[in-house]
């Protein structure tokens, strides 16, 4: 059978294509938003030419390269734009590569506590009586426990903490407020008739939860997890910051920490400042792009 | 298990007894609850003493430097919302939210550090960290209280302002959007075909209604905002359970981190304790 000529038939790709496109088109009356996106892609832009540096010269490797002819610290130059740090590394290729792994650790570790408190909520508030109760004391006790107090004790524990450590503990302590917003979703969805309709057809609950009530729920996951970068990006500078970062990785938390500790605190502005403005303005642009997809998944807030 | 060869079988017997070591593990454990529950956290690797005493000495600067930089930022945070939601729309709302986001992301630290650059080391107006200055306070001095308080005052300022700022930034922008939601209300529309005048109807109809989500969060963020504190204490050398418990994990001194934790963990349990107790004050149809 033939389309009739003026129905217009979209194949799979055009509706999706015109779904996305309707979603920017919100997206773009956050002005906050927007101004996240430009921040985060200038992010990106240094985050991918952090490979260029290496390969002009041995002495722009981040965490290894020194120059033959500066021993120690240095003042902003030709060859070090912003100067070197007190082994004589170059700072300008070690914010570069803080780029990389700001983005990195942040999103990685936001991942891992989204997906986790996704799952929670769902389980939670699809099944309710006892394992909603265990699972939401659960939730309040990991809310109650300050999480940077709480990784610095478990990091004295274990003895060093690798990058990657630090993303599963960041990741382990950050889904208990996600799965809450989750399973408050589940709750009102989980009555809905299209999910009676499934049982009746005879899905199985794992399927309900993750085809028919997962998919409703997973704009609200991606809001919390844009906060949850900002959150995660935070916490893995304080804790470099603190000590008890990873040495081997060149995290700006870590460019601070150098500054510190080797007494340059107040003497190199070009030391100090980068990093922290750095830190900021990443940190922003994901809670900045948060707000306006808040403004797509809530639409009490569209513009009135 | 490592045992160092010199140590006596008296003493291996003493150490033995205190920790239950012949005993199951369950019971260890139990030993070490019921250990903490009558105030006895163990030795002190690093410092050789007791670790209540240690941490006794800590308490306080951490409760003046929190209850302040709390109530402050709140009571800042509260107004200024309120006045910013009420001139919604305006070049006022959009620059508080970008400029309050901005010092909200940022590492409290890094504000720390930036703070101590500018007024202790380019001015020369504040003390670099700490809490006491030693002159003022030795025996020999012989100064009296009030200028001890004020010695303390001194050193407050930047940690404490830092601090309130991080908060306020957060309650403030709370307190703006919760505004804004309650400004949509019928009993707004009622309160103004009344012809109340506008000051009470924001004071008295709205941002009454809007602190109350506020209150909420103060609770809900209490351990978030710890974070902070622990960060503006190392920062300031501020001799609070914070820096004590920075101090001891970079140490490795895991008697007194856990005692620092576990009495830290205890001070966020009373603050949210304290936000349930004002919730129940301000909104009435509350009972507990």
């Amino acid at each position: 059978m033939k389309p009739a000529s003026h129905i217009e038939v979209k194949t799979k790709w055009q509706r999706r294509k015109e779904r996305i496109g309707n979603l920017w088109s919100l997206f773009k009356q956050s002005k906050v938003g927007v101004l996240g996106i430009i921040i985060l892609a200038i992010f990106f832009v240094l985050a991918l030419a952090s490979t260029i540096p290496p390969k002009i010269d041995d002495m722009y490797i981040p965490l290894y390269g020194t120059d033959p002819e500066i021993i120690g610290f240095s003042q902003p130059s030709a060859r070090h734009p912003m100067g070197t740090d007190f082994m004589g590394r170059d700072l300008f290729s070690q914010l570069l590569e803080g780029a990389k792994w700001g983005l990195a650790v942040g999103i990685t570790a936001a991942a891992a506590s989204v997906i986790v408190g996704t799952v929670v909520g769902l389980v939670s508030g699809y099944f309710g009586g006892t394992v909603d109760t265990l699972l939401q004391r659960m939730a309040d006790i990991v809310l109650t426990l300050p999480s940077i107090p709480l990784i610095l004790v478990i990091g004295a524990a274990l003895g060093r903490l690798s990058i990657w450590n630090i993303v599963i503990l960041i990741g382990m302590l950050g889904w208990p407020s996600t799965s809450k917003v989750i399973r408050s979703q589940v709750l009102s969805l989980r009555e809905r008739p299209f999910i009676e309709s499934a049982r009746i057809s005879g899905a199985s609950d794992s399927r309900i939860i993750f085809r028919h009530i997962a998919p409703n729920v997973l704009p609200l996951s991606f809001l919390y997890m844009t906060f949850g970068v900002t959150g995660a990006i935070l916490t893995e500078a304080a804790l470099s910051f603190l000590g008890l970062g990873d040495p081997s990785t060149v995290s700006w938390g870590m460019m601070l920490q150098w500054c510190f500790t080797s007494g340059y605190t107040f003497k190199a502005p070009f030391w100090l400042l980068p990093p922290g403005l750095c830190i900021t303005f990443l940190a922003l642009s994901f809670y900045l792009i948060g707000i306006g997809t808040e403004q797509i998944v809530n639409p009490r807030l569209r513009k009135r | 298990m490592v045992v160092s060869p010199r140590m006596t079988p008296e003493l291996k017997a003493i150490l033995r007894a205190r920790f239950g070591l012949d005993k199951p593990l369950w019971y260890q454990y139990y030993l070490y609850l019921s250990n903490i529950v009558r105030g006895d956290f163990g030795t002190s690797f690093y410092w050789q003493g007791d670790v209540f005493d240690i941490l006794k000495a800590r308490f306080l600067p951490t409760v003046l430097l929190f209850t302040l930089g709390y109530l402050m930022a709140y009571a800042l945070g509260i107004n200024l919302g309120r006045i910013i939601a009420w001139r919604r729309g305006g070049k006022l709302e959009y620059g508080s939210t970008v400029l309050g986001l901005f010092f909200y992301t940022m590492p409290i630290f890094w504000l720390g550090l930036l703070a101590i650059w500018i007024f202790s080391y380019k001015f020369d107006l504040f003390p670099v960290g700490g809490m006491k200055s030693p002159e003022v306070w030795s025996a020999a001095a012989g100064v009296s209280t009030l200028a001890k308080i004020l010695d303390v005052a001194y050193h407050l300022f930047l940690p404490l302002t830092v601090f309130t700022v991080w908060v306020f930034t957060g309650s403030m922008l709370l307190m703006k959007n919760s505004m804004l939601e309650t400004l949509r209300e019928d009993y707004i529309v009622t309160a103004r075909a009344k012809g109340l005048p506008e000051k009470k109807i924001r004071d008295h109809h709205a941002a009454r209604n809007a602190m109350l989500p506020v209150v909420t969060a103060l609770a809900l963020s209490m351990a978030f905002s710890f974070n902070g504190g622990v960060l503006t204490e190392t920062t300031f050398s501020w001799p609070g359970l914070g820096s004590a418990l920075v101090e001891a994990s970079l140490n490795y001194d895991y008697p007194l981190a856990q005692g620092a934790f576990i009495l830290l963990a205890g001070v966020v349990l009373l603050a949210v304790l304290c936000a349930d107790i004002l919730y129940a004050y301000l909104d009435p149809r509350i009972k507990y």
